[in-house]
C-alpha cells in the first residue's frame, strides 16, 4: 500500500510542477503586483489596494461589462442552438451521424485567426463574400453588421458552439432510450419527458458546456477586434493596453485579478462537483 | 427536419473557411467577389516568399517542441490522474481542470507579467511554455481516458513474474497507453500550431503564423493573407492524414502479426 502512494506522488511530480510555475505562480504574481503603487515596475513591500480603486471607479467596469454580458449572451445562444443539434444528432445515431460529429469537432482545430478572418471576409461589405454574391446575383447591394456588437457575438458564437454542443451530446448519451419510451408509453408530453428525463440527466454536461463557453467568451479577445472593431472594447485589451502603451502594470494586473476572480466566482462552485469517472467512463 | 438543422449548422460552420479559400483565389489588392481573374497566384507567391516559410518554422518549432514535453509530462500525469491511488489525487484532478477553465488571453496576459518580472524576455520558447500550461492537461485527460478500462492486475502478474519496474511500464502499461499517446500527441500539435491567444501575448518578436494572420487581417489586406491561412490549415489536414494512415497500418500489421 505504501509503495503505491509514493509511485502515485511520483508520477503526479512533473505535471503538478508545470501548473506550479505556469499557472498558480504567475497568478501569485500578478496579485502580487496588482497591490503595488501605481506605475511602479518592481516588486516592493508597500502594498496599496489604489489600482483597485481607480479599476472601479475610473469606468473599467464598463469593458468589464461588456466582456461579461457578451459572454452570458453567447453562452445562452450556444446552449439554444445546442440543444436541437445534439438532439438531432442522437437520434441518428450512424455513420452519418458520426461524420457530423466529426465535422462540428473539426473547426476547434483550426486557427481562431482563420476562422474569424473567414467570418470578416464573409461579412465584408460591398466586394465581401456575401455581399458580393448577393450583388452579383440579384443587384442588390446589402449592408455589413461588420465591425458591431452583434458580429462580435456572432463570433463568440461561432467560436465556442462545439464547446458546449460535445459535453451535451455526452450527457444526453447518458439518457436511457427506454426510459423516455416508458415515459411516452404513460402518456408524458415532450416538454414532460424534457423536464423529467432529459434535463436532470444531461444538467452536468451542459453546465460544463457553459461554464467552458462562458469562461472561454469573457477573455475573447480576437473575436473582438476582428468583428468588433472599433464598436467594441473588452476587458483583455483593456488590460493589454494597459500592460503596453500606458505601462502600467499595478493596473493591469488589477484589472486582470478581477477578471481572474470573477473567473473563480463561476467555475469553483461547479468544478468541485463535476464528477469525471462518470462523465469519462460511461 | 432534424437533418435540415443539421445541414444548416454544418453550413454556417464552414462557411467562413469557404469565404477563405474563395478569397485566396485572386489577384487584387482588395476583396471584391466575385472575382473578374481568377487565378491560384497568391499560393505561387505565399510558397516562394521567405516570410511565410519562416513564419511556418517558428509555428512548427513551437509545436513539436510542446508536443514531445507534453506527451511526456502527461503520460506520468495521466498514471498520477487515473492508475494510481494517492493521497491528494482529489485537489491535483482540480488543479489540472483549472487552466481547461481559464480565459486563454487572461493566462497570456498573466504569464506576459510573470516573464517579464522574473526577466525573461518573451520569444518561441516562452510561447511555448504558455502552450504547454494549456496543452499537458488536455493531453493528461486524453491519455487517462485509456486508464478507465485498463486491467491492473496484468501489472501485478507480471510482477509475481519476477518482471521488474521498468519491464512492466514497458511491456505493459506503455503498449495500453499507446493510442491515448498518440491520439495526445496530435491534439497537442494541433493545439499548438492553432493557438493565438497565448501565443499573441507570450511569443515576443517571434512570430508565428496566427499571429501573422491575426495582425493582417486588421491591417495590410491582400490575396496572399487567405492564402497563407489555407496553407496553415492544409498543414493540420495534413498532419491528421499521417497520423491516421500512420495507425491504420500499424493496426493491420498487429492484427497479421496475431
Amino acid at each position: 500500500m505504501k509503495r503505491r502512494f509514493d509511485i502515485g506522488t511520483l508520477t503526479m511530480l512533473p505535471v503538478a510542477m508545470l501548473l506550479l510555475l505556469g499557472f498558480l505562480v504567475p497568478i501569485g504574481i500578478v496579485a502580487i503586483y496588482s497591490l503595488m503603487p501605481p506605475r511602479s515596475f518592481d516588486l516592493t513591500a508597500d502594498l496599496t489596494v489604489a489600482n483597485y480603486a481607480v479599476a472601479l471607479t475610473d469606468g473599467y467596469w464598463r469593458p468589464l461589462m461588456w466582456s461579461a454580458v457578451g459572454a452570458a449572451t453567447a453562452t445562452a445562444i450556444c446552449l439554444g442552438l445546442a440543444w436541437p443539434t445534439a438532439k438531432a444528432l442522437h437520434r441518428f445515431a450512424g455513420p452519418w451521424a458520426t461524420v457530423a460529429t466529426l465535422l462540428i469537432a473539426l473547426p476547434i482545430f483550426i486557427s481562431e485567426s482563420v476562422r474569424l478572418f473567414g467570418m470578416s471576409l464573409f461579412l465584408m461589405p460591398g466586394g465581401g463574400i456575401l455581399a458580393g454574391s448577393i450583388e452579383a446575383l440579384f443587384g442588390v447591394s446589402i449592408g455589413t453588421i461588420l465591425n458591431t456588437h452583434l458580429a462580435a457575438l456572432l463570433g463568440l458564437v461561432y467560436i465556442h458552439f462545439p464547446f458546449v454542443l460535445f459535453p451535451l451530446l455526452l450527457g444526453l448519451s447518458l439518457v436511457p432510450e427506454e426510459q423516455v419510451e416508458a415515459a411516452r408509453d404513460l402518456g408524458a408530453s415532450g416538454w414532460q419527458v424534457f423536464r423529467e428525463i432529459e434535463l436532470p440527466l444531461t444538467a452536468p454536461g451542459a453546465t460544463i458546456g457553459a461554464l467552458l463557453c462562458f469562461v472561454l467568451s469573457l477573455g475573447a479577445n480576437a473575436e473582438m477586434s476582428i468583428l468588433g472593431g472599433q464598436a467594441v472594447t473588452v476587458i483583455t485589451r483593456a488590460i493589454e493596453q494597459r500592460f503596453s502603451y500606458a505601462q502600467d502594470w499595478p493596473l493591469g494586473a488589477a484589472l486582470t485579478m478581477m477578471v481572474i476572480a470573477l473567473t473563480a466566482l463561476v467555475v469553483f462552485p461547479v468544478i468541485g462537483r463535476i464528477d469525471l469517472d462518470r462523465l469519462i467512463r460511461r | 427536419m432534424q437533418a435540415t438543422w443539421l445541414a444548416l449548422v454544418l453550413a454556417l460552420l464552414y462557411v467562413p473557411m469557404l469565404s477563405v479559400v474563395l478569397a485566396s483565389l485572386s489577384n487584387t489588392r482588395y476583396l471584391r467577389f466575385p472575382h473578374r481573374v481568377w487565378t491560384t497566384d497568391a499560393y505561387a507567391e505565399a510558397l516562394g516568399s521567405y516570410t511565410t516559410g519562416a513564419l511556418h518554422l517558428t509555428s512548427f518549432t513551437i509545436a513539436a517542441v510542446v508536443v514531445v514535453l507534453s506527451v511526456l509530462l502527461a503520460t506520468f500525469g495521466a498514471l498520477a490522474f487515473a492508475r494510481y491511488d494517492w493521497r491528494g489525487r482529489g485537489p491535483f484532478r482540480r488543479l489540472l481542470l483549472l487552466p481547461l477553465f481559464f480565459p486563454q488571453p487572461v493566462l497570456g496576459l498573466a504569464l506576459l507579467l510573470y516573464f517579464t518580472a522574473l526577466g525573461i524576455s518573451p520569444s518561441w520558447r516562452t510561447a511555448a511554455f504558455a502552450h504547454l500550461v494549456w496543452i499537458v492537461p488536455i493531453v493528461t485527460l486524453v491519455i487517462s481516458i485509456r486508464l478507465y478500462d485498463y486491467d491492473v492486475q496484468q501489472e501485478d502478474a507480471a510482477f509475481d513474474l519476477g518482471a521488474t519496474r521498468l519491464q512492466v511500464f514497458r511491456e505493459i502499461t506503455l503498449p495500453a497507453l499507446a493510442p491515448g499517446i498518440v491520439s495526445g500527441a496530435l491534439f497537442a500539435f494541433l493545439l499548438s500550431w492553432s493557438n493565438l491567444p497565448l501565443s499573441v501575448f507570450t511569443s515576443g518578436a517571434d512570430t508565428t503564423l496566427p499571429e501573422w494572420l491575426f495582425s493582417r487581417t486588421a491591417t495590410n489586406y491582400s490575396p496572399l493573407v487567405p492564402a497563407v491561412a489555407v496553407i496553415a490549415t492544409g498543414v493540420s489536414a495534413l498532419v491528421i492524414a499521417i497520423v491516421a494512415f500512420g495507425w491504420e497500418v500499424s493496426r493491420r500489421r498487429l492484427r497479421i502479426g496475431t
